[in-house]
């Protein structure tokens, strides 16, 4: 992307006030997205976003530079920026760089960003039109098939040069069910770290017909009733609860300044004992895989708590200076524009000893979470919420009625200590993950769990 | 490369792919902020950037493409992806490069000059100092934060039509965060321009020391409040039910009710672009639309919803000038400028005495995901103050409000005369007075 000789000399340029370390970070993005409503292709967006960030470490202080021009005047005028904000000491220091391969463990067969756009088309209008066709009562339908191309480099005063590239691959469909003057609504929105071929491993009209049926349903439904109740969280994207609750509060962006309720706590109980939760940054295709961080570490399987004792944090180089403890492979940012920092990858509760026809079988009155929608947490506090896409009320140990406009509230600390039973049938959803450092794609996961009492947002 | 250069460079393209018409969007920003830990800058970040989108009209059908890569490849290779994408449109929609609006309003925006980055180290550092010396609680992780940026918008179309705006904004912010006996709570403030700064540390310490001690309270029905700075939150979480496109596509329940009555009398809704005081003013919206200001609610009738050129020719109406585009990156979408409720007569105090006994709400969280803006409904984590004989007392959290947005509209009893405006995204910025509503369901412990 930038020649080594270019790349060297800005690294200097970038210590040359007394900095301890510096960083460069480029991109290079193409962001290719075809959207669909009213059954007709409405927009594409075709987006290249091309920087540079260079990043210069003195101790704990950071100063971040940005700059869209890539000439060896610009960026070595955006190191003069950083280092200039740092200080007045004057050293003359040399860096050599030592390019390193990155092992590609997410090959790519379709690009989604370039592939023939007929195929693309035949995809979206494949999915969108089996949502439209699923009920006379679907009104609308709305589709997206993203494809990004991100391509990074990183160089450090350490002489760390990596360059590597991150394909990912989105199908979105939204479904809004009508009656008498009544909508509902209704998504699915499976996503991979791979191209195109992600569609040989799922027919992208059940993407449709899920989102669809899901809009129905709530069309059907009543309002959820208010209270605290035991609630039975569904797999997949309802990891979104350890996202939130816990997931948020285990990053050295927060931990490293003494803001989360999770500080201090390693190889403390802090969960129930059936309760393991991992980030893993390796697993292949997955949509919060990457092959190296945002740092250029490579990404790793991390245990963040093993039945209940907290093992580990998420940090990344600023954060293991705060913390004083090592690197776990977790820097990540949405592009040059942003500084790094501790972010989760893949998320989730491992399977535990339960199982899940006994969860269900377990609730005398409460609430099954079949899917969950996003969420929000104060690291800080602990308090969290997030939103309950498609619920049913829970009577005698059987699933009934459906109701529709729940959220849940708690604080991450107790809840992890109330999940009291965890199913087996692991599986994980995708989102996008919006923090400090932009948004991230993220993986969220578990088994179906129980939590014994959770406030339920109702009315 | 300049704005000039690459208008030259696409300009040529675009004659030399024989296209008639097409339009030139770009944007330049440049800026600089810096945070505090304990008593030190913990970070400083400054950048400029650049960026251009080529729109072009083939067979009747608008295609687009944009970067922020500078190259003579990059450039010429724009022209062709922008038509390659217009040849995949399908929808129906009036393909147009406009020709220009009689005339265009004037911005009368506050003066803003970009600040040294010593200035802004020195002034996050005295914020920080203020915000510890408030009081005995205020613990580490503590900070405090400066920003200033500048942004460029250049538009030019093959109609012969060029814009041009510039917007200087810069800013502060204190995040507090108290510790009393191993119970910990924060509070952040902001304020824009650095004037008012100096404030910033009293109101925040004190913001998160009220929150100490926080009880939670029993489900059931409560009078409620929504402070200004929440209820503009709200507003931002449903504003895209007022677009028109979302209304002809079914995707908002105000589809056909223009003329309507859909508040309650005492709410006014207004759309201002050249919004007196702010920052963030544009006479021209993404498309080269004179902007103006409009109510789209007045004394709770729905006077309008709001247009780009595309959808307002669907709707039989003309646009209304909010076909936004915020960056060169993305694309005509409608949205509203400065958007806020109207002012009443009643103080935030005097609001509180007509509501007697009831909650303050003063904290909406996680509406991203708990608003759902198709069907209206919310379900919200949030945390305020009991009110007792109209008088605050003790902090609550751990609650939820649950209603629909289309219902709170009706069923506003009165607003205060203090509007309380957020920080600018783009050229929207929302604002809204308290907001007294009566009993909603709330679910606490």
């Amino acid at each position: 992307m930038i020649e080594q000789k270019i790349l060297e000399e800005v690294l200097a340029c970038a210590m040359s006030t007394g900095g301890d370390f510096a960083e460069i970070y480029a991109e290079n993005t193409r962001n290719n997205s075809l959207m669909l409503v009213d059954g007709k292709i409405d927009r594409v967006v075709d987006n290249t976003y091309s920087g540079v960030g260079v990043r210069v470490f003195l101790g704990q202080r950071t100063v971040y530079a940005t700059t869209t021009d890539l000439t060896r005047a610009g960026l070595l005028k955006c190191a003069k920026s950083a280092a200039d904000v740092l200080g007045e000491l004057k050293t003359n220091i040399s860096v050599r760089l030592t390019p390193t391969a990155v092992p590609n463990m997410h090959p790519v067969l379709l690009d989604p960003t370039t592939t023939d756009i007929k195929r693309r088309i035949d995809i979206l209008k494949t999915a969108s039109f089996a949502a439209k066709d699923y009920s006379e009562k679907i009104a609308q339908v709305q589709g997206t098939l993203m494809g990004v191309d991100h391509a990074i480099l990183v160089a450090n005063t350490e002489g760390l040069l990596k360059e590597d590239r991150h394909v990912r691959t989105r199908l979105i469909v939204n479904s809004v069910a009508s009656e008498n003057g009544e909508n509902q609504s209704g998504s699915c929105s499976p996503g991979r770290g791979m191209g195109l071929e992600m569609f040989d491993m799922f027919d992208p009209r059940e993407v449709g017909t899920h989102a669809s049926k899901q809009a129905l349903v709530n069309l059907s439904a009543g309002y959820c009733p208010a209270g605290q109740m035991t609630v039975a969280i569904e797999n997949g994207f309802g990891g979104v609860i350890f996202h939130e609750a816990c997931g948020h509060s285990l990053e050295a962006t927060q931990v490293g300044v003494g803001m989360s309720e999770m500080c201090g706590k390693l190889n403390q109980v802090i969960a129930n004992e059936k309760v393991t939760a991992i980030d893993d940054g390796t697993i292949v295709g997955a949509w919060g895989s990457v092959n190296i961080d945002d740092e250029g570490n490579p990404t790793q399987r991390n245990v963040l708590i093993e039945n209940g004792v907290l093992k580990s944090y998420m940090i990344d180089r600023l954060g293991s200076r705060r913390m004083g403890m090592p690197m776990t492979g977790n820097s990540r940012r949405q592009g040059y524009s942003y500084e790094p920092t501790s972010r989760m990858t893949n998320t989730f509760i491992d399977n535990g000893p339960d199982k899940n026809e006994d969860i269900i079988a377990s609730i005398e009155y409460g609430l099954y979470a079949k899917e969950m929608g996003g969420g929000s947490v104060n690291p800080l506090t602990g308090a969290f919420n997030f939103a309950v896409r498609e619920g049913y009320i829970v009577r005698n140990g059987k699933i009934c009625e459906p109701v529709r406009g729940a959220s849940l509230i708690g604080t991450g600390s107790q809840i992890l200590k109330d999940i009291d039973m965890v199913g087996q049938n692991l599986e994980r959803g995708q989102g996008m993950c919006g923090s400090a450092s932009g948004n991230v794609p993220t993986d969220v996961g578990q088994p179906l769990i129980r939590v014994g009492k959770i406030t339920v947002g109702g009315r | 490369m300049n704005f000039e250069s690459v208008r030259q460079i696409l300009a040529e393209q675009a004659k030399k792919a024989g296209l008639c018409d097409y339009e030139i969007y770009f944007t330049e920003s440049s800026q600089l902020s810096t945070e505090t830990l304990k008593d030190e800058i913990s970070s400083f970040s400054g950048g400029s950037g650049a960026g251009v989108s080529f729109r072009c009209i083939v067979d009747g059908h608008v295609g687009v493409a944009a970067t922020e890569l500078f190259t003579k490849e990059e450039l010429e290779s724009l022209v062709t992806r922008a038509m390659d994408n217009a040849a995949v449109i399908e929808n129906d929609d009036l393909a147009v490069i406009y020709g220009g609006s009689e005339s265009y309003g004037k911005t009368d925006m506050p003066e803003f000059t970009m600040p040294e980055s010593s200035e802004l180290k020195a002034l996050a550092l005295s914020l920080q100092a203020s915000t510890y010396s408030e009081s005995e609680l205020v613990t580490d992780g503590t900070q405090s934060g400066v920003f200033a940026e500048v942004n460029h918008f250049e538009l030019a179309n093959s109609k012969g039509l060029r814009l041009s705006n510039t917007v200087s904004l810069g800013g502060a912010f204190v995040q507090a965060v108290v510790n009393r006996e191993g119970e910990a709570e924060e509070a952040f403030d902001f304020s824009l321009g650095y004037g008012e700064a100096d404030k910033l540390p009293k109101k925040a310490v004190e913001k998160a020391q009220a929150k100490l001690g926080a009880t939670e309270i029993p489900s059931g029905k409560y009078k409620i409040i929504i402070d200004g700075r929440q209820m503009r939150s709200l507003l931002s979480a449903f504003s895209s039910v007022f677009s028109g496109k979302n209304a002809l596509l079914g995707l908002s329940l105000l589809k056909g009710k223009e003329g309507e009555k859909i508040a309650a009398d005492c709410v006014t809704l207004i759309d201002d672009p050249m919004m007196k005081g702010s920052f963030v003013q544009t006479p021209f919206d993404g498309e080269g639309v004179a902007a103006y200001r409009k109510s789209v609610i007045e004394n709770g009738t729905l006077n309008t919803l709001l247009y780009d050129l595309a959808t307002a020719a669907k709707a039989g109406v003309a646009t209304t000038g909010n076909g936004q585009r915020g960056s060169y990156a993305q694309q005509v979408s409608i949205s509203p400028f400065t958007f806020y409720i109207e002012g009443g007569a009643l103080s935030d105090k005097q609001l509180l005495e007509k509501m007697g006994g009831g909650i303050l709400v003063t904290e909406l969280k996680g509406l991203h995901a708990g608003a759902n803006a198709v069907t209206g409904d919310f379900s919200i984590e949030s945390a305020g103050f009991l009110v007792k004989d109209g008088r605050i007392s003790g902090a609550i959290k751990g609650f939820t409000v649950a209603g629909n947005f289309f219902d709170l509209l009706k069923n506003i009893q009165a607003v205060s005369d203090n509007v309380k405006f957020g920080l600018p995204s783009g050229f929207t910025v929302f604002g809204s007075p308290d907001v007294l509503l009566p009993e909603m369901s709330v679910a606490g412990k």
